[in-house]
């Protein structure tokens, strides 16, 4: 790790995590004002009108009668999905690929610092800039809903909820770093490194649709990301909890490991 | 200082360097000759750890350039063939954080260079012309002080004057007693500065020969317009080394009979006289050979 690139890499992209946070804030905001334990019924009864395959592979299926049920429905189920993920796809190509295809890597390596440095520097950045949007994403949920709805929010739920947001997106950010590291050019880390995680997020939307499509669930990360699992406490989560973890520590030690090793073209 | 030991890397499409063996002494400055595309670069790569050899290894003083490069980088100054910088910072930010990168708190160097080379440091990076991003290359080369340097093509896009004021740094430095390995694809660049040079093609080091034999073997081309077509079987007949006649005009090769040529023109009515500009091949026709271009 070194601070003089962390501090640098951090002045380059801190832009992007502020835009993704206020749109991630804007969303949660309007959706917790959304809810009226009295008018949920009406909600529903809207939902209804929409075709029901739409309204599953969104995740709006069951909103339950409490602020964090509404909350991990409507927020948790499609939303913490995919903006953290296109947020992983930008900031993972930048952060490598971006400086080996572009040469600038050359600079980092040609100053007293190893490969290893470097990139654990980048990675690191990857994860504390995924811990901040989230974890600033958490605070605000709070924060909205106690100044809305005081009281109404389970917050220890809310808290594992988020806790699972988390690790899913140590592993997606885990994967869009690998292929970053992987790749000498930014064409490959993009396809990869978008293609995977948006291929998982397809697949997730399928398998929410109906039984039909249920085993497509098996071929995606986020399926283990699920809401009303989580709030229920099935066993399931602690199983989902290990394979965020280690698909996590293996995407990233993977891709510090290749970039440590590989020929760059710099 | 730099030691090259039958360094072998080849690329998929079969280009690369093959069994490079070369050293450079300390105190020396190494001109690392070739065309573009004949390994000069991969050379550099290696010697700067970006790749593994297949076969071979280099150090820099002793050090081995694949697994000790941050030790290596302490005393090593490095110029990239292509420069690309983090261009949303500004010339001063990526000077600034180069010297932080390197822990190097002293900047009366770095300013005195920014002097020198009149670089602008306000603007962007990416808004800057190619002969200021060569010298902002330039300056974070050698701000630190380091021991030895790598230049890969350090003069490329800089305009005659610029080009001065780069020969007289690295003059300066060969006097402090500095190590300096630089890459070009013209003899005139390096002329001035090196020891010696090392001719390089198609991936294999043809020689390595002291500055002055490679003067006295380098040939130029000379073409001269003669009035008329006894004056064209004059110079077929003088001795001299042609190459292709097309009418009036004759392209003669010159390395050191000098004389011979000027009195064989002597005998001649010349309209005109040209030297069109060389490939590194034509100069160098003793190594490249008849198999070059």
């Amino acid at each position: 790790m070194n601070f003089t690139l962390f501090k640098a890499t951090t002045k380059a992209n801190w832009i992007i995590l502020a835009i993704f946070f206020v749109i991630m804030v804007l969303y949660l905001a309007i959706i917790t004002s959304m809810f009226d334990p009295v008018s949920l019924d009406n909600l529903n009864a809207m939902l209804e009108t929409l075709p029901k395959e739409l309204v599953a592979a969104m995740g709006f299926e069951d909103l339950g009668t409490t602020l964090t049920s509404f909350l991990a429905g409507y927020y948790y189920g499609f939303l913490i999905i995919m903006f953290p993920m296109i947020y992983c796809i930008i900031v993972g190509n930048r952060l490598v690929a971006k400086h080996v295809d572009s040469g600038s890597m050359a600079f980092l390596l040609s100053t007293p610092n190893t490969r290893l440095t470097i990139v654990t520097t980048q990675a690191l950045y990857l994860i504390a800039s995924v811990t901040a949007l989230l974890g600033l994403i958490t605070l605000s949920g709070i924060a909205l809903s106690e100044s809305m709805f005081p009281g109404e929010l389970d917050i220890g739920s809310f808290l594992l909820l988020n806790l699972y947001a988390l690790l899913t997106f140590y592993a997606i950010s885990g994967i869009c770093f690998f292929f970053s590291c992987l790749f000498n050019d930014t064409k490959y880390s993009v396809a990869f490194g978008a293609g995977v995680p948006i291929a998982f997020f397809v697949l997730n939307l399928l398998a929410n649709v109906g039984d039909k499509y249920d085993w497509l669930g098996y071929l995606s990360l986020f399926t283990l990301m699920n809401p009303d699992k989580i709030l229920a406490g099935d066993p399931f989560i602690t199983i989902a909890a290990t394979i965020l973890i280690i698909t996590a520590v293996l995407t990233y030690g993977g891709g510090i490991l290749i970039f440590n090793r590989k020929n760059l073209p710099i | 200082m730099i030691e090259v030991k039958d360094l072998t890397m080849t690329y998929k499409n079969g280009k690369g360097i093959f069994d490079l063996s070369f050293s450079v002494k300390k105190g020396e400055v190494f001109g690392y000759l070739g065309p573009n595309g004949s390994g000069k670069t991969t050379t550099i790569r290696q010697l700067l750890g970006f790749t593994n050899a297949d076969k071979g290894r280099c150090t820099i003083n002793g050090l081995d350039c694949r697994t000790q490069t941050k030790e290596i980088q302490k005393i090593l100054g490095y110029l990239p063939g292509e420069i690309a910088f983090f261009s949303d910072m500004t010339g001063m930010q990526f000077l600034n954080f180069m010297n932080a990168m390197r822990w190097c708190k002293d900047k009366t160097r770095t300013n005195s260079l920014i002097e020198r080379f009149e670089l602008e440091t306000g603007g962007r990076i990416r808004k800057m012309s190619k002969g200021m991003k060569q010298k902002l290359g330039l300056i974070t080369a050698f701000m630190h002080d380091p021991e030895v340097y790598i230049l890969d093509e350090p003069t490329a896009g800089l305009d005659p004057l610029m080009q001065r004021y780069f020969v007289d740094l690295a003059l300066e430095e060969k006097a402090r007693g500095k190590t300096i390995l630089m890459s070009s694809h013209s003899f005139g660049e390096i002329d001035r500065t090196c020891d010696r040079a090392g001719i390089i093609r198609e991936g294999r080091l043809v020689d390595v020969e002291d500055i002055h034999s490679l003067k006295a073997s380098q040939r130029k081309a000379f073409l001269v317009t003669v009035a008329s077509e006894e004056d064209v079987k004059l110079l077929q007949s003088s001795g001299l080394e042609l190459g292709g006649i097309n009418g009036s005009h004759v392209e003669i090769f010159v390395s050191s009979n000098y004389d011979r040529f000027l009195k064989a023109l002597a005998k001649c009515k010349v309209l005109e006289m040209d030297i069109p500009s060389q490939s590194l091949e034509q100069v160098f026709m003793k190594y490249y050979g008849q198999g070059g271009q």
